[in-house]
C-alpha cells in the first residue's frame, strides 16, 4: 500500500528528530518504523530522545494512532523518551483522550521542543 | 411552537476500498461547513466520519471495492446527525475493538495497539448509535451546531 507519510531524520543537539508530513494512517507504518530506526542509529549520542514532528501533518486516524503506540512501547522498551511538537489543537485533544499526552511531552513547535530539550529549564 | 422537518443535506455512496475515508471526510465537511458547526466540533466529526467508514469500509465490507459504503447528512434542528452504513450485518465484526482501549496495556503488550475507532468516534462526537436490520449496519452519528459547550474539550 502506497503510503502518503514522508518522513524526514535529522540530529539536534539533545535529539534526533523524525518530521513527518502528510498522512499517518495505516500504510504509514514502514515509514515511521524506518524512519525511527535512522533517528537513533545516525545519533548515538542523542538518542534518547526522540522528537516526532508533525507539523506538516494534515491527517493522523485511528491506525496511526496504533502506529504512533508502537512507536512509544519501542521507545519506551530501549529507555528512550519520545516527545512530540507541531500538533494542531484537534490532534493535540486526540493525544489527551487517548492519553498518549501523559507519556508524549507535547510542544507548539520543533523550535520550542528543541529549545526545551536543549536549555531545560531550571 | 412549529416543528420543523429533518432536512436531508446529502446522500452519497463509497466504494469501499482503504483510504475512501478522506472522501466521506471531505465531502461532510463541505456539506456542514456554513451550519454552524465551530472549527473545532468540525474537526471532531470529521474524525469520527473518517473512522465510522474506515470500519464500514473495512469490518463491514470487508474491503470489497463492489459493496458500497452509503453516508446520509440530515440537519434536524440544532443536530447534524451523520449515517454510515455498510452490509455487514447484526454481528459487525470489529474484532479488535472488543474492548476500552487501554494505553498501559498497550504500551506493556497486553492489548493491540489497535482499536482506537470506535472510542474515538465516541469521544468526537455528542452521540452515537448504531443500528441493524440483520444485513445493513448503520452508525449514527450527531453533532449539535452551536451552544456554550462547544468547545469545551479544548
Amino acid at each position: 500500500m502506497t503510503s502518503a507519510c514522508e518522513a524526514t531524520t535529522r540530529t539536534l543537539p539533545g535529539a534526533a528528530v523524525i518530521e513527518l508530513s502528510g498522512e499517518v494512517d495505516g500504510s504509514a507504518a514502514a515509514v515511521l518504523t524506518d524512519a525511527y530506526e535512522r533517528a537513533v542509529t545516525a545519533s548515538p549520542e542523542n538518542h534518547d530522545t526522540v522528537v516526532l514532528d508533525f507539523a506538516a501533518v494534515d491527517y493522523i486516524n485511528s491506525t496511526g494512532i496504533a502506529l504512533i503506540v508502537s512507536v512509544l512501547a519501542r521507545a519506551r522498551a530501549e529507555r528512550r523518551k519520545v516527545v512530540a511538537s507541531g500538533l494542531s489543537p484537534h490532534y493535540r485533544e486526540i493525544f489527551d483522550i487517548t492519553r498518549l499526552s501523559d507519556f508524549i511531552e507535547l510542544f507548539p513547535d520543533l523550535d520550542r521542543a528543541v529549545s526545551e530539550l536543549t536549555h531545560p529549564a531550571a | 411552537m412549529t416543528q420543523v422537518a429533518p432536512r436531508r443535506l446529502d446522500t452519497f455512496t463509497l466504494a469501499s476500498e482503504p483510504g475512501n475515508e478522506r472522501l466521506a471526510l471531505a465531502r461532510v465537511a463541505s456539506t456542514v461547513k456554513d451550519i454552524g458547526l465551530s472549527d473545532a466540533r468540525l474537526e471532531r466529526l470529521k474524525t469520527a466520519v473518517a473512522e465510522a467508514t474506515m470500519n464500514a469500509i473495512e469490518h463491514g465490507n470487508g474491503n470489497r471495492p463492489e459493496i458500497p459504503v452509503e453516508v446520509a447528512v440530515t440537519q434536524d434542528g440544532d443536530e447534524i446527525i451523520v449515517a454510515i452504513t455498510d452490509q455487514g450485518g447484526e454481528v459487525h465484526p470489529e474484532a479488535d475493538e472488543q474492548e476500552e482501549p487501554d494505553l498501559i496495556r498497550k504500551l506493556d503488550g497486553d492489548q493491540s495497539p489497535r482499536g482506537w475507532g470506535l472510542f474515538l468516534i465516541r469521544n468526537m462526537v455528542d452521540a452515537m448509535d448504531i443500528t441493524t436490520d440483520g444485513q445493513r449496519h448503520t452508525i449514527w452519528l450527531t453533532m449539535r451546531t452551536g451552544g456554550a459547550a462547544d468547545d469545551e474539550r479544548m
